[in-house]
């Protein structure tokens, strides 16, 4: 079993990890850098409560090998607040009444930032399109997709 | 599916070979226990499923050329390394070849296509791939490497069973090729899932079409199926009536009919054969019918 | 109600929709969920090893070569752990000792330095079986043909109110005679009669069970884990392996959904089992996903008979009602739900003679557990669309139909309780407004046909009749309040409204108030269970009672060194103050260090602990022949759905374009929270209505994944649903309150197929209402051809 040492940025922080060949970067962000907040619901892809982004990009953790990180931007939910001030897609949530068990959400606020990130006035099917792998069972999803349209209108009157 | 699942992906090494033929030879010399890692969206449920038991992962997804997409004079390459967010992504892609971008869009979730690539999709030679359909009818062409250099394949006759393909020991497919389509072309794919999208296919239907004197009809078509037989499956006789006869509701009907007639679907946990067979018509009819109404618009 | 609020005010935040308490840490990432917290490198992992079988007898184990791969700590089977098991009926044991009853059943357990040793040893396990001929159908299991699964059936311990019957495969038979049905269909003018056949599905938490658990060299247990219920667990599991409930901790943090599925005892026993061969060092068990579908607690499936009648007038005449539940290879909770089925068989309907036979069944199919909704969204499928087929085969309007025999307070119940006030006319009414009943809409497109649907619903709390909640609430040096429960936040917004309540009953600042987790039952004060959608109404008195306590002592402190009567003092906003000397003076100063006395001749006060409790008493038995007794439930909750769906003709697709739910609540502790259930368990049934079904064949699963059990998406949601509060008061709910958490996912697959009905004109019979069925019903029916040639 092979050791492969990786540099890479989480959330900001530049970081050293000796990582086997099969860890996933879901495993390496909660075991090894104990960033807990990416969830692990199925490890097959399907339930999108891992979603991260890497190089600005939505993915599943479970679907990437750490090994396949060096050298990449990794964004958690841990990173989307900066300076303690939540990220538009986070107050919005808030607001909206998004949240309920919370086992989806930071996989759903990170769907969203990429979404908004590369198409900042998205329609509604563009957010119901961003989202539809990140399942969530609780909320019925409406007040999920009112926050990312309201994000997006924050975000909009910010800049 | 096993009920003890692999919780994580088991023990394998993942390597990165610096040239193109060092991974062809590091495949072929571990045949059986070797094989290339695209997106890993396939690969990784089916270890972790207990499926499959490679001792090697060679990624291929930086080797030369495998992360170019290019859209020019000559055609449309998309490398091996190429994800369908990014084939989604781009504008000549959209612009020239949208059915292809169409494809890729209905696949599973914007999150896994950030990994999933059409190369992928197609080694992976599963009857559901929703990419294939378009990439057959598009006439796509393999660029492979083995361990004896670089070949051209054609898609058609790539798929040998459900899973299976022609590619041989230390094959890597670092590419798809598409020539420059046909002058006014349209192509149109509808899928039926359980869900409105995100889904595996319970069909999928491709259509394409373009206006081609040498057809007596004076329009070519083709017609591409998926999850209604052990492979990927193009509806020649379909094709051929559309070819022979003039392009309207009723012949799109009765290539329909061919069309679901040519097809074997099996019962499984998504669907029924009947349902299947039964749907096959009805998408082909909607699918040549959307693609006529882009053709003449 | 607080001393000092006449009875009709209701105090700030009560009835403010006030932001959850846990919505921040929520989306920062930082609330910790059992896969979170961090045990250190002497954490050992564990695996099990399940049966392939549906039924076998268990020949041989073999364990010796697991025991020596390196790094296994430990290997369990059956043989160590001889005791029975069981909520209701105890028919199980940890591991299985003989014979294995379900594909998944635990045969044995390993726990090693890793997870992929642990696994690596499961596979070195040999497990030598004899294949026994199954059951795989409830209503056969109940027949003399069927092979018997639990040959002792008649020696399990059993509690009172359950009636199993040794020698056959009925864990539960119960019945309801009120009134003389067979006298009455005589004067009926139409009789309907269907039966309906609802599929096993699961709960599908997005997180998955995990549990660690550490057994001390003294034999104290200590279990972290997903938990809806952590009193009942330290109870259980104390009974299990014969020591004190005070030698047993259970510590339960944030739960990424429940809807059942993590009540009572399920996989926490694996791991206990196991860590108690480890000593000293916590075992982790986690259960993947395809171990999720394969092996944690299903909504049982049902086989129902209904037949029902009415006069001419269009008034209920009778019901009979025959339910087979598939209880699965263990009852766990499956009994009760079918009690529950029973004592709630007329539907939310004033119906003079009821006849119902409501049994659980065993069979080789997994274990059937607390689903939202217990049994209700099961049996309101079937009974809704019989409402509807009456209310046509006397040619009156569903709805009318509906107002004319719909439950009103004071209404003699299938079980002889009158019925308490209840808003559910209202609900109706409201519902059938609000989705514009009776007015037809064309559809969007030719090939394309729309209808409209509406349901009702209703659904007590199914709990032991005594089930009770306690609640403290601590001031903190800078007035702040702390509260703690045992009721866990499952997501339904449980810890806002103990924070909101203890607020309003004390007169603090809702910001003055947090609430002590994670769950621990060595600090946190007793509740039964999260379950049954109890915790506002029941932990909710007890929150308030502990609050009004805390009010109390205060008061009294402050009365005393002020010189002043109690009933001219308030506190509000946090500050005491008195309506008669106009003085005030600040929680912060006197909550825990008091007050000094005039010319510094000491101190009086103290810490401010105030203690509530809450414990129905009024619950009464029913007599195991007939269902009847004086008060067979607490109370129920009661609405209406309504829905308008279009199919597609050509491919059989339901897209349901909005719906509507109204809910009677007794009082919305926080309208918006309450709005959030309201549309969270419409997706849920509707998921259910369209999606969902675990495809059991000869008893093994054929989609243990997301791949193939598929549920709702954002692609699948209407953004149209409204969601309207009716609240007549509960007489003992705090501030009216009662709750609503399961009950609106009770009427979705009914409001669904009456619309599907509506649209189409065909009873599509078993959900899930996929294209497949539905085209395929369309092309029997002639509604659409075949293709043909």
């Amino acid at each position: 079993m092979a050791l492969h040492h990786i540099t890479l940025t989480v959330n900001g922080e530049f970081e050293q990890v000796d990582v086997p060949s099969q860890m996933t970067l879901l495993q390496m962000l909660r075991d090894k850098l104990a960033l807990t907040g990416t969830k692990n619901g199925c490890n097959a892809g399907e339930c999108g409560a891992c979603t991260v982004m890497v190089d600005g990009e939505a993915v599943n953790s479970c679907m990437v090998l750490a090994v396949e990180c060096q050298g990449a931007n990794v964004v958690t939910v841990e990173g989307l607040a900066k300076d303690g001030v939540l990220d538009p897609v986070q107050q919005a949530i808030i607001n909206h009444g998004g949240v309920q068990c919370g086992f989806c959400t930071p996989g759903m606020l990170i769907s969203a930032r990429a979404l908004l990130n590369r198409n900042p006035e998205p329609s509604e099917d563009d957010i119901r399109a961003a989202l539809v792998g990140n399942l969530c069972r609780c909320t019925g999803y409406v007040r999920i997709i009112e926050a990312v349209q309201e994000a997006a209108k924050r975000q909009k009157a910010l800049n | 599916m096993t009920i003890n699942a692999h919780p994580e992906l088991p023990d394998f090494d993942y390597v990165r070979p610096a040239t193109l033929m060092e991974a062809s030879q590091f495949l072929a010399q571990h045949a059986g226990e070797a094989r290339p890692l695209c997106g890993g969206t396939d690969i990784f449920v089916r270890m972790r499923d207990g499926l499959w038991h490679d001792r090697y992962l060679v990624d291929v997804k930086k080797l030369d050329g495998t992360a170019n997409l290019a859209c020019d004079a000559a055609g449309l390459t998309i490398g091996a390394g190429v994800s369908m967010n990014r084939v989604i992504a781009e504008a000549a892609v959209r612009q020239n070849y949208p059915l292809l971008a169409e494809a890729c869009c209905s696949v599973a979730s914007h999150q896994l296509r950030t990994r999933a690539t059409i190369v992928g999709n197609l080694c992976n030679a599963s009857p559901a791939g929703d990419t294939i359909g378009a990439c057959l009818v598009l006439g796509g062409r393999l660029r492979v490497h083995g361990t004896d250099g670089f070949r051209e394949i054609p898609l058609e006759g790539f798929f040998t069973g459900p899973g299976k393909n022609t590619l041989r020991p230390g094959d890597i497919v670092t590419a798809i090729h598409f020539a420059p389509l046909p002058a006014h072309s349209a192509g149109t794919y509808i899928k039926l899932g359980r869900n409105t999208w995100s889904d595996l296919s319970i069909v999928g239907l491709t259509a394409f079409g373009y206006p081609d004197e040498t057809a007596a009809s004076g329009y070519r078509f083709k017609i591409a199926m998926a999850s209604v037989a052990p492979t990927p499956l193009l509806a020649h006789k379909a094709q051929d009536f559309l070819a022979e006869n003039p392009p309207n509701l009723q012949s799109f009907d009765q290539a329909a009919r061919l069309a679901s007639a040519a097809c074997s679907p099996i019962d499984d946990v998504r669907s029924s054969a009947r349902y299947r067979k039964l749907m096959v018509y009805q998408l082909t009819k909607k699918a040549l019918q959307q693609t006529w109404e882009k053709l003449t618009r | 109600m607080t001393p000092n609020q006449p009875a009709t005010s209701v105090p700030h935040p009560i009835g403010d929709s006030v932001t959850r308490v846990d919505a921040k840490e929520k989306v920062i990432g930082a609330a910790l969920f059992s896969d979170d917290l961090q045990f250190g490198p002497g954490l050992l992992y564990a695996r099990i090893k399940r049966s392939p079988h549906p039924h076998a007898l268990i020949k041989r184990i073999d364990t010796s070569k697991a025991q020596a791969l390196p790094g296994v700590k430990a290997v369990v089977t059956g043989e160590s752990f001889p005791g029975m098991t069981g909520l209701y009926l105890q028919d199980r044991h940890i591991f299985c000792r003989d014979r294995v009853r379900y594909v998944g059943d635990p045969v044995a357990g390993v726990a090693a330095v890793s997870e992929a040793i642990a696994e690596q040893a499961v596979e070195l396990i040999e497990v030598e079986y004899e294949p026994l001929q199954g059951v795989f159908d409830p209503e056969f299991g109940a027949t003399s043909e069927a092979p018997v699964l639990h040959p002792d059936l008649g020696k399990y311990k059993v509690q009172n109110f359950i009636f199993p019957k040794p020698g056959t495969n009925i864990s539960n038979h119960f019945r309801i005679r009120k009134g003389d049905v067979d006298a009455a269909w005589s004067q009926c003018a139409a009789i309907v009669e269907h039966s309906y056949r609802i599929p096993h599905i699961q709960h599908v938490p997005i997180e998955p069970h995990v549990a660690v658990a550490k057994v001390d060299e003294n034999g104290k247990v200590t279990l972290w884990g997903t938990s809806q219920s952590p009193f009942a667990q330290r109870n259980l599991i104390a009974i299990a392996l014969g020591i004190s409930q005070s030698d047993v901790e259970v510590i339960a943090p944030y739960v990424g959904g429940g809807f059942g599925c993590k009540a009572g005892v399920s996989m926490e026993a694996l791991a206990v089992a196991v860590a108690s061969k480890t000593k000293g060092k916590p075992v982790k068990l986690r259960l993947t996903r395809e171990e999720e579908f394969y092996t944690a607690f299903v909504r049982q499936g049902m086989v129902a008979h209904f037949k029902m009648g009415c006069d001419a007038q269009g008034r209920l005449l009778a019901m009979q009602n025959r339910f087979y539940w598939d209880g699965g290879a263990y009852t766990e909770y499956g009994v009760n739900i079918t009690r529950a089925s029973g004592y709630s068989s007329s539907g939310p309907y004033d119906v003079p003679n009821v006849k119902t036979d409501s049994f659980c069944v065993y069979t080789n199919h997994p274990v059937g557990g607390p689903m939202r909704g217990f049994g209700m969204p099961e049996m309101h499928t079937g009974l809704e669309q019989c409402i509807d087929e009456l209310a046509l085969a006397i040619e009156m309007d569903p709805v009318q139909f509906r107002r004319i025999n719909c439950v009103q307070g004071g209404d003699t119940l299938v079980t002889g309780m009158t019925m308490h006030p209840t808003g559910l006319s209202e609900c109706l009414d409201k519902a059938a407004k609000a989705i514009d009943w009776g007015r037809k809409v064309a559809p969007s497109a030719p090939n394309k046909r729309r209808g409209k649907g509406i349901a009702a619903m209703w659904k007590a709390p199914a709990m032991s009749p005594n089930a009770s909640s306690s609640a403290k609430v601590a001031l903190n040096e800078d007035g702040t309040v702390t509260v703690s429960v045992g009721g866990q936040d499952i997501g339904q917004g449980s810890f806002t409204i103990a924070a909101q309540m203890a607020a309003a009953a004390l007169g603090v600042p809702i910001d003055w108030v947090r609430v002590a987790t994670p769950l621990d039952t060595n600090y946190s004060p007793y509740e039964w269970q999260t379950v049954a959608s109890r915790l506002t109404w029941s932990m909710g008195n007890a929150v308030a009672a502990a609050a009004r306590d805390a009010r109390q002592q205060i008061l009294e402190l402050v009365a005393k060194a002020w010189n002043e009567k109690i009933e001219d003092l308030d506190i509000v906003d946090g500050n005491v103050i008195s309506y008669k000397s106009e003085e005030t003076i600040s929680l912060k100063n006197i909550a825990i260090y008091g007050l000094p006395l005039p010319n510094d001749q000491g101190w009086i006060g103290g810490p401010v602990l105030g203690r509530g409790n809450f414990m129905p008493t009024y619950v009464t038995g029913l007599n195991a022949e007939t269902g009847q007794g004086p008060r067979a439930v607490v109370h129920y909750t009661t609405g209406v759905q309504a829905v308008e769906v279009e199919v597609d003709l050509d491919t059989g697709k339901v897209q349901v374009l909005r719906g509507v739910g109204a809910f009677d609540v007794g009082k919305a502790i926080n309208p918006e929270m309450v709005k959030a259930q309201m549309e969270g368990g419409f997706v849920q049934g509707m998921s259910t209505a369209l999606f969902e079904s675990l495809q059991l064949k000869e008893g093994v699963l054929q989609n243990p994944s997301f791949v193939d059990y598929r549920i709702a998406t954002t692609s699948d949601v209407p953004m149209d649903i409204q969601s309207i509060i009716v609240e007549v008061p509960q007489d003992d709910g705090p501030w009216g309150a009662r709750g609503v958490g399961e009950h609106s996912m009770v009427p979705t697959v009914a409001a669904i197929a009456n619309a599907i009905y509506d649209a189409i004109g065909i009873r599509v019979g078993a959900p899930p209402y996929s294209a497949e069925k539905v085209y395929l019903a369309m092309v029997d029916a002639g509604l659409v051809k075949e293709m043909e040639g």
